[in-house]
């Protein structure tokens, strides 16, 4: 089987920094990694890397995206080819409705793969199909995308987003902070509505909760730009119970 | 041209206008119109050295225009208004191109020297809305014009009424100065649309000045969407008790602005909305320059301009906001922003308010800055790219100012035409 995602010896700062410093993770069809790990290891950064953000430089290595160059496409290109990220912090887009945007934003990645833009009425009915995956009540169509939000419904925005787009593969960083109890059981029951053999997930969290709703097939623990672990779903279980401290003194012990 | 030269050709333009006016020379209009002239001359052309001209040099604009005899290219169709069912009012340099007409709360006028003698709101308002000394355009028209036209409105005008201003038509004049005067009586509401028809050759002065009594209501939507126009405006309303004046200024395309409007809110209730959006790319220039005046207390005033500059464009915005000592719970809001699309763009913004009155709501915020690059990205990440990213943000800037515009298929077509010019 060819992997969906092969990352191997990723490299990548930003400013002169750097902050990923050799990743190795490849993903098959179907799976759900989690990637966890201390406040700043480099999570977001290697979630905005595979997105195409232009700020971070890759300095070595690769990543194949269902067999092609994914460092070589432009972002708009990756959404295209199916990759989807749920950003840890979503951008308010003033003056651009919800509805308008998800609009532009499927049929931009309809065009991209040669499809034909939706017709409006079966276009709307697909939005509110997918809003009632997140609960989210149809008067955010309306509502310029993210503006104003809460925490929790930015979030939930998102997850409807790549519920729209039917992703090969999505990313969701750090989908489940600012969650309340029910929005995460809610959010993730959506999220586990669109696993399927062929999506993949990668899932970002500092939380063993969402793990439980969202069964990881692998756990990595990225520290300082590596991974320095990967195992079951237990290892998630361990890192609640004993933190990360376990891991740094491994670390430096290593070095 | 120099300054000189232009004074003796305003000079001359004013004899060669008296002389057509055989037997009038001692009426009311036409002694405001020697006032006007001698006001003209006094000052002359503004120069940057004059404070309110400080961004905007004129006398190359005038310069441009030719001061030949030939006759212009006829006018093209405006296209702001597509099959919208509208009281059509044409101004040429020659006149009123439509017979005045009387319909449905609403009446079009000459302005004459008869008409002043004979009708008192006319007297009380010609060149006093618009003082002779406000700007040296103001006076120049005032002493030129040589189409000037009474709007009254009297009633609910339920169709749009539609201003159709002729640069050039069949004419040689290359300062065409159309006057006209909207008196809206008490309770009385219309919606007026202003489109011009430009030629290269020409400087389009109007000069426009509206009471608004109690509780009328009145919105003008001005809607320059030519690449060769070149405009040189005045306005101001007299707004009294709880009526309200919105004037919306959509620069889709242009070539050289500077439009000068004036609110004043003169009795309590009243209340004064000033938008505009400006989009300009290549060498234009668009000068925004607003005075609204709380002369009594509670009054509301509103204001948001804003801008999208690329290429070599500029722009300036100068809004004054004054609260007389007797305007108190007085609410003013001003807000300009500006949207830089590229390094060589400028704008100069500057906000000023004098505020004499001490229980009083204002404020004013202005920010000038270029496209979020997180926003870009967010939705490039979301399939759309990027110069369509680019495209549907700046889209979405000018929408807030847009959205006001009141006739919806004008809306519409000063939309396509935005999305037409952010694509070029
Ligand atoms: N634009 C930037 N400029 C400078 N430093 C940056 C930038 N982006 C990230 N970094 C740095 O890179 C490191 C990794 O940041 P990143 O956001 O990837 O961490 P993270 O693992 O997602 O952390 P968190 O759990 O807090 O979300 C941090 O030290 C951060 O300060
Ligand atoms: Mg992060």
């Amino acid at each position: 089987m060819q992997p969906l995602l092969e990352i191997t010896n990723l490299h990548a700062g930003i400013e002169g920094r750097d902050i990923l410093k050799g990743i190795n993770l490849t993903v098959n069809p179907g799976e759900v990694h989690a990637i966890m790990g201390p406040n700043g290891s480099g999570k977001s950064t290697l979630a905005s890397v595979l997105a195409g953000r232009e700020d971070y430089s890759v300095s070595e290595g690769s990543v194949v995206f269902k067999g092609r160059d994914l460092l070589d496409l432009a972002p708009e290109e990756r959404a295209g080819e199916g990759l989807f990220l749920a950003f840890q912090y979503p951008v308010e887009i003033p003056g651009v409705s919800t509805a308008n945007f998800i609009k532009a934003s499927v049929n931009a990645v309809r065009a991209y793969r040669g499809q034909d833009a939706l017709e409006p009425a079966a276009f709307l009915a697909l939005m509110r199909e997918r809003m009632a995956l997140v609960d989210m009540a149809p008067t955010f169509l309306s509502r310029a995308l993210n503006e104003g939000f809460s925490g929790g419904e930015k979030k939930r925005a998102e997850v409807f987003q790549m519920a729209m787009l039917e992703p090969s593969l999505a990313v969701l960083d750090e989908t489940d902070s600012g969650l309340d109890i029910d929005a995460l059981r809610i959010v993730a029951s959506g999220v586990n509505a669109l696993r399927s053999p062929d999506r993949s997930f990668v899932v970002i969290t500092h939380y063993q909760r969402l793990l439980s709703h969202i069964v990881p097939d692998v756990v990595h623990v990225l520290h300082n730009g590596v991974i320095v672990r990967s195992g079951g779903k237990e290892l998630a279980l361990e890192l609640e119970e004993r933190g990360y401290d376990w891991i740094r003194a491994e670390q430096g012990s290593e070095v | 041209m120099s300054t000189d030269n232009f004074n003796d050709y305003v000079s001359s333009s004013f004899e060669r206008l008296e002389r057509r006016l055989n037997g009038h020379v001692n009426g009311p209009l036409h002694n405001l119109r020697r006032r006007a002239l001698r006001q003209f001359i006094d000052v002359g052309i503004p120069t940057r050295r004059m404070e309110d001209w400080k961004y905007t040099s004129v006398i190359n604009v005038i310069n441009d225009a030719q001061f030949s005899s030939e006759k212009g290219a006829p006018a093209p169709a405006p296209a702001a208004l597509p099959n919208e069912d509208v009281y059509h009012i044409v101004i040429t340099p020659e006149g009123l191109d439509s017979a005045p007409f009387e319909a449905d709360g609403l009446t079009v006028e000459v302005l004459t020297d008869e008409l002043v003698i004979a009708d008192e709101r006319v007297r009380s308002t010609i060149g006093a809305i618009l003082p002779i000394d406000t700007t040296p355009f103001v006076a120049m028209n005032t002493a030129l014009h040589t189409t000037g036209v009474v709007i009254r409105i009297t009633g609910n005008v339920t169709k749009p009424i539609h201003l159709d201003l002729i640069a050039h038509d069949a004419s040689p004049d290359p300062l065409p100065s159309p006057r006209i005067l909207v008196l809206a009586s008490e309770h009385a509401s219309a919606t007026i649309v202003e489109t011009v028809r430009s030629n290269p050759a020409a400087v389009l002065l109007p000069v426009c000045e509206i009471e608004c009594q109690a509780n009328a209501h009145l919105h003008w939507t001005r809607v320059l969407d030519d690449a060769n126009n070149r405009h040189i405006s005045a306005m101001a309303a007299n707004v009294y008790g709880n009526g309200s004046v919105t004037v919306t200024t959509c620069i889709v395309d242009a070539a050289f602005v500077r439009n000068d409007v004036v609110i004043r809110l003169l009795e309590p209730g009243a209340q004064g909305f000033l938008f505009g959006v400006s989009v300009l790319d290549g060498q234009q220039f668009a000068d925004n320059h607003t005075v609204v005046d709380h002369v009594m207390p509670h009054c509301h005033s509103e204001e948001l301009y804003k801008g999208v500059y690329d290429d070599g464009s500029t722009g300036v915005f100068n809004g004054k906001i004054f609260v007389r000592q007797d305007a108190q719970k007085t609410t003013a809001y001003q807000s300009n922003r500006s949207l830089l699309l590229s390094p060589n763009a400028q704008v100069n913004a500057k906000p000023q308010l004098e505020i004499w009155a001490d229980d009083v709501k204002c404020s004013h915020g202005a920010t000038t800055g270029a496209l979020d690059a997180d926003a870009i990205f967010y939705l490039q990440a979301r399939g759309i790219p990027k110069a369509e990213a680019r495209r549907l943000l700046t889209m979405a800037f000018a929408m807030e100012v847009l959205e006001r515009v009141p006739v919806e298929s004008l809306r519409q077509s000063l939309e396509r035409r935005m999305e037409q010019r952010l694509s070029r």
